[in-house]
C-alpha cells in the first residue's frame, strides 16, 4: 500500500490531540477538521470534538464537506452547541485543544490571517481570522500547521501582521497580555514538526525526503533544531483507513500546492500506531 | 428600540428592504455559506444602497457581493471569503487593497460581546484576548479596563447595536416567530441587540406549525417579515436545499476577473430580474429541486459536491 504526503500531514496533525481532550477547528482547515476525527477513530476515542462552524459535539458525518458549517457535520452528533456556548467554553478554559493556521507564522507561533503587505494598503488581504485574536489567548494548547512551509513565505521573520497571537508578541509575552492559555505547543508543515521549548519554534522532526537544509532555507526564522531529530513516524494502517473512511471527497489535499501531493510513501504493515 | 407589537408584519420584500438607509449598520445573519440572507442582500443591492457598514461573523457571497455592487463603506466581520475550497473573496479582497472600503477586520468573540453589551443595557464588555493581535490597531474605539476586583487589565469592547439584522429562516409566521436550524450562528444575538429585524423565510406557516418546530427567534423581536422560497440561495437552508457550491463557484470565477464579468454577474442575477421569482427562475427549478435532494441518499449529497 502506499499513502501520500497529504495523508502523513493529516495523521501527524491528529497526533497532536491527546486522548480525553476538547479539540476545536476552525471554518476553512480541513486538514484539522480530518485530523480531529482521525484521532476520535484511532489513539484518542474518548476525546469531546466540538465540530467548527457547526459547533456540533461529537459527530460522524457521512463525508467532510468543502464548507465548514454544512450539516452533513452534524451527522450523528447527539448535540450541537450554540455559538455563544462554544465561544464561552473556549474563552473561560474548557476546550482543551484549537487547531490554527496562517498564511504567515513566525517563529513565537504568531499567525498572520488578515494581511500580507502594509495594513494600509495590502498586497493580499486574506480572509480573517474568525475568532482566533481571543481564543489563542484562553485555549491551553493550539497545534498550529502549515502545508505550504516549502513556498519559503509561510514561515517567516515576522508576520506583517499579527491576528492570533503565539507566545510573544511585540506588546509583551503571554504572562504580560494576562493570557490563561498556553499557545502554540505544536507546529506542523508539509516538511517537519516542530514544538515550542521556551516559547520559540524548534524542529523535532523531518519528512524523510526532506532535509533539514532544505527546511532551513525554506523557514523565514532562525531554524532551531533539536538534538535528537528525528524522521517523522510514519502512519499505522488503522490511520490510514481512518483518514480515507472519513475524507472520501479528499477535501484534505486542496491545502497542498500540487506538487506536493507528488509525494508518495510505502506503508510498511509492521508499523502499529505511533501513539 | 422597545419590543415589536404583537401583529401581522407580512410585507413583500422591496418594502421591507426600503426602510434601510444608506449609511446604515447591518447584521448579516448566518454564516460562511449557510443560511445567509441573500434575497435581502440581492434587494438592497436593486434599491441602490450605499455606504453600509456590515458587521457580521464568518461570511461569503453576502458581504463579496454587497462590495462588488459598491454598496458598502465598511466592513466589520471576523472573516470573509470562499475557505479553502473557493478561496479569497475577490471583490472584497480587491476593495481592500485599494483602499475603497474600510476594513475593520473583528473576531467572532469580540462581536459577540459587543452585541451582548447592547442585549444587557451595558455601554461595554470585557474580553480577554484581542491584547498582542493588530486586530487592536484596527479599532481605535476599544480601549482597556482594570478589574476591580484582580487587578487584570482586559480590553474593553463597546456596544454594538445594528440599525438592522437581515436574517433567513426556514420557516416562520406572520408575526415574524421564526424557526432556525443550528447553527444559529449570531442570528439570536443580532435579533436581540439590532434596532430592526428583517426577516425572510422558506414557508410562511401557521404559528401552531412554527410553534411545533420551535421558535428560535421570538415575533416580539422582529420588525417584519417575507416569505421568500430559496432565499439564501446561492447559500445553503437546511432542512430545505445544500448550498450551490457550483453557483458560488462561477460567482468567485467572475468576481475574480471582474469588470465585465463581474458586472455580468450583478446584471444577470442582481439587476436583471424585477424580483425573486424571477431569480428563481433563472437559476431553473430543475437546479432547485437537485439542491433539495440532499437527504436522498448520502450519494446525491455528497454529490453536489463534487
Amino acid at each position: 500500500m502506499k499513502f501520500t504526503v497529504d495523508e502523513w500531514f493529516v495523521v501527524l496533525l491528529a497526533r497532536t490531540i491527546r486522548p480525553a481532550e476538547t479539540v476545536f477547528h476552525g471554518f476553512g482547515s480541513p486538514c484539522a477538521q480530518v485530523a480531529m476525527h482521525v484521532a476520535r477513530r484511532t489513539h484518542a476515542r474518548d476525546i469531546t470534538l466540538i465540530e467548527g462552524a457547526m459547533y456540533a459535539v461529537n459527530p460522524d458525518p457521512p463525508f467532510i464537506p468543502p464548507t465548514s458549517n454544512d450539516a452533513s457535520l452534524k451527522r450523528g452528533a447527539a448535540y450541537s452547541m450554540r455559538f455563544e456556548e462554544f465561544f464561552d467554553a473556549a474563552i473561560r478554559g474548557d476546550v482543551d485543544r484549537m487547531f490554527l493556521s496562517g498564511g504567515q507564522i513566525d517563529g513565537y507561533g504568531n499567525t498572520n490571517v488578515t494581511a500580507v503587505g502594509p495594513l494600509e494598503r495590502p498586497k493580499v488581504k486574506l480572509g480573517g481570522g474568525g475568532g482566533g485574536c481571543n481564543l489563542a489567548a484562553t485555549i491551553p494548547h493550539l497545534s498550529l500547521w502549515s502545508s505550504r512551509h516549502r513556498s519559503g513565505r509561510a514561515l517567516v521573520e515576522s508576520c506583517d501582521f499579527i491576528t492570533d497571537m503565539g507566545h510573544r508578541t511585540p506588546s509583551g509575552d503571554r504572562a504580560e497580555l494576562g493570557f490563561t492559555g498556553g499557545g502554540p505547543q505544536w507546529m506542523v508543515t508539509e516538511l517537519g514538526v516542530f514544538d515550542f521549548p521556551d516559547g520559540h519554534a524548534r524542529l523535532t522532526h523531518h519528512f524523510p525526503d526532506v532535509t533539514v537544509e532544505e527546511i532551513r532555507a525554506a523557514t523565514g526564522f532562525e531554524l532551531r533544531v533539536a538534538g535528537d531529530l528525528r524522521t517523522v513516524q510514519p502512519p499505522s494502517g488503522a490511520e490510514l483507513s481512518a483518514l480515507r473512511a472519513v475524507d472520501s471527497l479528499g477535501v484534505r489535499r486542496g491545502e497542498f500546492a500540487p506538487k506536493e501531493l507528488d509525494r508518495v510513501f510505502d506503508h510498511d504493515p509492521a508499523v502499529g500506531c505511533a501513539c | 428600540m422597545g419590543l415589536q407589537p404583537h401583529r401581522n408584519k407580512v410585507v413583500d420584500l422591496a418594502a421591507a428592504i426600503a426602510d434601510v438607509r444608506d449609511g446604515a449598520m447591518i447584521a448579516l445573519g448566518g454564516g460562511l455559506s449557510a443560511r445567509l440572507p441573500m434575497a435581502a442582500v440581492r434587494e438592497v443591492i436593486r434599491q441602490g444602497r450605499r455606504d453600509l457598514h456590515l458587521v457580521g461573523s464568518a461570511h461569503s457571497i453576502d458581504v463579496d457581493l454587497l462590495v462588488a455592487a459598491e454598496a458598502v463603506h465598511r466592513c466589520e466581520e471576523s472573516y470573509v471569503g470562499f475557505e479553502q475550497d473557493l478561496g479569497l473573496a475577490p471583490a472584497y479582497r480587491r476593495a481592500a487593497e485599494t483602499g475603497t472600503i474600510e476594513v475593520a477586520e473583528s473576531c467572532c468573540v469580540t462581536i459577540l460581546a459587543q452585541l451582548r453589551a447592547t442585549e444587557m443595557g451595558l455601554p461595554f464588555l470585557p474580553v480577554r484576548g484581542v491584547r498582542g493581535s493588530d486586530i487592536r490597531r484596527l479599532h481605535p474605539e476599544y480601549g482597556e479596563v482594570t478589574c476591580p476586583f484582580t487587578g487584570e487589565v482586559l480590553v474593553a469592547v463597546p456596544a454594538l447595536k445594528p440599525d438592522v439584522a437581515l436574517l433567513h429562516a426556514p420557516l416562520g409566521d406572520r408575526y415574524g416567530n421564526l424557526h432556525l436550524e443550528q447553527p444559529y450562528v449570531l442570528d439570536e444575538r443580532f435579533a436581540s441587540a439590532s434596532m430592526r429585524v428583517v426577516a425572510t423565510v422558506e414557508r410562511l406557516v401557521s404559528t401552531e406549525d412554527v410553534a411545533a418546530s420551535g421558535v428560535t427567534i421570538p415575533a416580539h423581536l422582529v420588525a417584519a417579515v417575507t416569505e421568500v422560497p430559496f432565499g439564501a440561495h446561492p447559500a445553503s437552508c437546511y432542512p430545505n436545499y445544500a448550498y450551490d457550491r457550483e453557483h458560488l463557484s462561477g460567482y468567485v470565477k467572475a468576481a475574480q476577473s471582474g469588470g465585465e464579468d463581474l458586472a455580468g454577474y450583478l446584471k444577470t442575477y442582481v439587476y436583471g430580474v424585477a424580483d425573486e421569482r424571477e431569480y428563481r427562475d433563472l437559476i431553473g427549478s430543475e437546479r432547485l429541486a437537485e439542491l433539495g435532494r440532499w437527504p436522498e441518499s448520502t450519494v446525491d449529497w455528497k454529490g453536489l459536491f463534487q
